[in-house]
């Protein structure tokens, strides 16, 4: 079975995977990564959304053999202990219900910002349209986005 | 397996037992599993120990689903202790700790049926705390004040923490009465409050079923037939032998009541993705049955056609609805219709299962733990004592986990090989085979007389029997489905006929976050909104008329207490808050819809505001929600789960539909099996009413009103939609 070698959350880990192996399966099953979250295996939902190089991608798409040298982010790495503003904006709109699908949202968000400083609300209409929440929170998710939007624009 | 669970015994007992499990149970374990540092401890119920490190660990037995349960109930304990909220742990009750029925989870019941219980248990480890304190000042317990986890001497002003109490307190014999706060004292209950795991969730810390390793655990995936009641014949699974990492495949036998299983194959490998690649190549032949070219279309015609005809059960009957229909010349007869729903949680069905000669042991999310260990125990041939349950967090339950369908497959699977094995369902598997809300289709009459006071309702539902699929074809309670319809119609009509009928079809049903009183309260508010509009009343003021001037009663069949003018009052605050009575922008139109979930002893209504851009194409302005169900535990989890339910209704009013053909379902993922997303959503606002009353339930009451209130601003704007998803009339929305 190949080996591959991945960077993730700023760590070196190695994986002995299928080539085909989404990085989902790798994160979850072999490097013991369970915040990234299984919701259909076909990017129909943005619950495995990870980011790579900054990019959010849906890590159930992703095969192990394409990671190359990538910077790998999953929501262990966003921050040491829950402080990125991002957490701290869920935090304090208290987003959350099931929270199954929030480590995908929140992922996409950082990726969101990675892209614009200042996003417009077709921007994150358009980033935020494919992460499913099926407890229905998408009210706060907003809130939360323009809460920490107006944060690190201080 | 013959273990049943009744839905309806289980809302009405566990109501009545609400206060009542209580004292008796009361066992001071002092010492019992000292924490690293703590040397003293005292349990004085399952539900909630303290130690003198000053931790107070509050065990919650309901589950967690995403409702708050996990907030909700530790603040209620912390109320009665006056506790410092920073002092609380909460863990997840461990199975078997706790009596039966206490870990059950689901009709909106957690905080309604355990209050008095969870008061008395945090009034009693307080009263042991403060008597500890009493004895040490030497002085009496009335003399004593608690707050924020600190025991004061009103006459000397001493403090002392209550870490410093636990060891004395310990020994204490634990009170049998004690005294519960008046809730105008309370100063927890009442503030929004964060979950209890938000920290978890938003590092990626909280663990799911899904999340669960066991040492030496292998995973499964299943290949089922693709309708329900067919067999299997035989398969080959010698190509699945070239794929690294498969082991193995076992067959699954299918099932019927309680728990139907489709029959299935399941593939064995040691990680997930080797177990669906093995699967992609495995060849299987089924025998079908006869029961597998029935569709949804063919089953709407069958419901249309036994909607003309005599209920085949008469549920609830006053005076003569019939005939005073007859005699009547003012009058309506409509038919509404919605179809099969899937749940669709986020975390997809998965269990985990190991299973021995004589034990057994299982990892997962349950909504009714003890109806799944119970009937896997039996379908194991294991004695109960010996099968281990342990509850997880679950991602979304919504009523998809009080069925184990996915839980006995993984017993099943384990109980052939020697390890532990996690069974993963993909979101096919999941949307293909879900326990769906049953398609219904509602026959509506009603008749009023030359003054325009309503004289006859008759009201026909017709549907496919969840009962049939829990307790089988003997089932008792096949018209149980009449929730909020029959005599708890709040409506006052002196003619009153209301039944049900059952139409087969094989396909599994089951129950979907509010299921009868979401599927009743279309036709319900509907038709009153049709009525008003046939009488050119205002549809407000017509509802308003009928509900304010009829006192509180007890429901006829269903024992419920019901407040016709609590329906009013969240009728009125949704107008208000929406601006009813204002000016009405050109092409904007609303409308209303308020009813009482019964069971949960709550009362909702939605105001919905639509743009109206060309014949049946509209925007949604605006939806306000307005809710009582009495006193509010915790704000921001009420404010929540009215959010949820309301976008959870939206999703059924414009979107959602499961469709069959040849006994098969068509959709297979979230890209057909259509739900709100994040830039779909509308400006949406909570409101709730301050009351004192004891507390209902809320995970339910903010879905059935939705898609009413959103039929009736259609219906202002000039077209009514009588069939969910209105997008199958040709209403199109931006």
């Amino acid at each position: 079975m190949p080996q591959y070698k991945l960077t993730v959350n700023n760590k070196e880990f190695t994986a002995n995977a299928d080539a085909e192996m989404p990085l989902l399966w790798v994160l979850r099953d072999l490097l013991d990564l369970t915040g990234t979250k299984y919701g259909c295996g076909v990017a129909s939902c943005g619950a495995c959304t990870v980011l790579v190089d900054d990019v959010p991608v849906r890590s159930c798409q992703l095969q192990v053999q394409n990671c190359g040298s990538a910077k790998i982010t999953t929501i262990e790495g966003l921050s040491e202990d829950g402080t990125h503003p991002i957490q701290q904006a869920w935090e304090k709109v208290s987003v959350p219900q099931c929270g199954y699908c929030q480590a995908g949202q929140i992922m996409n968000v950082a990726g969101l910002l990675k892209k614009y400083k200042q996003p417009t609300e077709e921007q994150i209409n358009e980033m935020m349209a494919g992460n499913l929440c099926r407890c229905g929170t998408y009210t706060r998710i907003r809130e939360a986005i323009h809460s920490v939007i107006e944060e690190v624009n201080k | 397996m013959k273990t049943r669970f009744d839905r309806r015994n289980f809302i009405k007992i566990s109501s009545a037992a609400g206060g009542s499990l209580i004292l008796g149970m009361l066992l001071p374990t002092a010492c019992k599993e000292p924490e690293a540092v703590a040397t003293c401890s005292f349990q004085p119920h399952p539900i909630l120990k303290i130690d003198n490190t000053g931790k107070i660990t509050v065990y919650v037995a309901r589950q967690e689903i995403g409702q708050g349960v996990n907030t909700s109930i530790p603040m209620i304990v912390a109320e009665e202790l006056d506790a410092d909220w920073k002092n609380i742990a909460v863990e997840i009750a461990a199975y078997g700790t706790m009596q039966p029925g206490d870990h059950d989870t689901g009709g909106s019941q957690s905080v309604l049926l355990d209050y008095e219980k969870l008061r008395k248990a945090g009034a009693t480890a307080k009263a042991m705390l403060v008597n500890a304190a009493a004895a040490k000042w030497k002085t009496t317990a009335t003399a004593c004040a608690t707050e924020a986890s600190m025991v004061t001497n009103s006459n000397s002003k001493e403090t002392i923490a209550y870490s410093e109490l636990v060891c004395d307190a310990a020994k204490l014999a634990v009170p049998k009465d004690v005294t519960l706060k008046s809730p105008k004292n309370y100063t927890l209950i009442g503030k929004a409050t964060k979950k209890s795991n938000i920290k978890d969730i938003l590092t990626g810390k909280a663990i799911y079923g899904i999340d669960v390793k066991v040492p030496g655990m292998v995973y499964a995936v299943i290949e089922r037939c693709p309708v329900l009641k067919g067999k299997l014949v035989k398969f080959d699974d010698s190509a699945c032998k070239q794929v690294g990492g498969f082991i193995q495949c076992v067959t699954v036998a299918s099932s019927a009541a309680p728990m139907h299983l489709h029959a299935g194959v399941a593939v064995i490998a040691n990680n997930i993705w080797s177990a669906l690649q093995a699967r992609k190549v495995l060849k299987v032949e089924w025998d079908e049955g006869t029961e597998n070219t029935d569709s949804t279309e063919a089953l709407f015609t069958r419901f249309a056609a036994k909607s003309t005809g005599k209920p085949t059960y008469e549920v609830f009957k006053k005076g003569n609805a019939p005939a005073a229909q007859k005699a009547a010349t003012n009058k309506i007869d409509v038919t509404y219709t919605a179809p099969f729903l899937a749940h669709g949680t986020m975390e997809p069905m998965n269990f985990i299962a190991a299973v021995t000669k004589d034990s057994c042991e299982l990892w997962g999310g349950l909504q009714l733990p003890d109806w799944a260990t119970n009937t896997i125990a039996e379908d194991l041939g294991i004695k109960k004592e010996k099968v281990k349950t342990n509850l997880t967090l679950m991602g979304g339950g919504f009523g998809r986990r009080l069925h184990f369908d996915y839980a006995l497959e993984a017993a099943r699977i384990a109980k052939q090989i020697d390890k532990p094995v996690k069974l993963i369902w993909d979101r096919t598997d999941d949307i293909r085979n879900d326990t769906y809300r049953p398609a219904n289709l509602h026959r509506m009459q009603a008749a009023w007389d030359a003054d325009g006071k309503l004289q006859a309702w008759q009201h026909h539902h017709v549907a496919t029997s969840i009962a049939i699929m829990t307790d089988g074809p003997e089932a008792k309670n096949v018209p149980e489905m009449l929730g909020g319809a029959s005599s708890d119609l709040w409506y006052d009509v002196p003619n009153v006929h209301t039944g049900y009928s059952h139409v087969d079809f094989n396909l599994q049903r089951g129950w979907v976050r509010a299921v009868e009183i979401c599927v009743n309260t279309l036709p319900v508010e509907c038709l009153i909104d049709e009525i008003a509009t046939a009488q050119q009343k205002e549809p407000l003021a017509f509802r308003l008329s009928l509900l304010e001037n009829r006192p509180a009663y007890e429901t006829e069949i269903t024992k419920f207490r019901q407040d016709p003018n609590r329906i009013a009052n969240v009728l009125k605050l949704a107008a208000e808050k929406i601006g009813w009575s204002e000016p009405r922008k050109p092409n904007h139109f609303m409308g209303i819809a308020g009813h009482h979930f019964t069971f949960a002893k709550a009362y909702g209504a939605h105001a919905i505001e639509i743009e109206l851009i060309a014949p049946k194409k509209f925007r949604i302005v605006r939806i306000v929600a307005a809710v009582d169900c009495g006193i509010v535990i915790n704000p921001d989890g009420l404010k929540n789960q009215m959010e949820g339910g309301t976008v959870f209704a939206l999703s059924q009013a414009l979107m959602s539909e499961i469709n069959v053909e040849n006994n098969r379902v068509v959709e297979d993922s979230f890209f057909n099996y259509k739900i709100m997303h994040f830039n779909e959503m509308p400006p949406l606002e909570i409101h709730y009413v301050e009351s004192q009353e004891d507390p209902g339930g809320i995970g339910e009451v903010g879905l059935p009103t939705v898609a009413p209130a959103l039929c009736n601003a259609l219906a202002a704007a000039g077209s009514r939609p009588r069939t969910l998803p209105i997008k199958k009339e040709g209403f199109e929305w931006v």
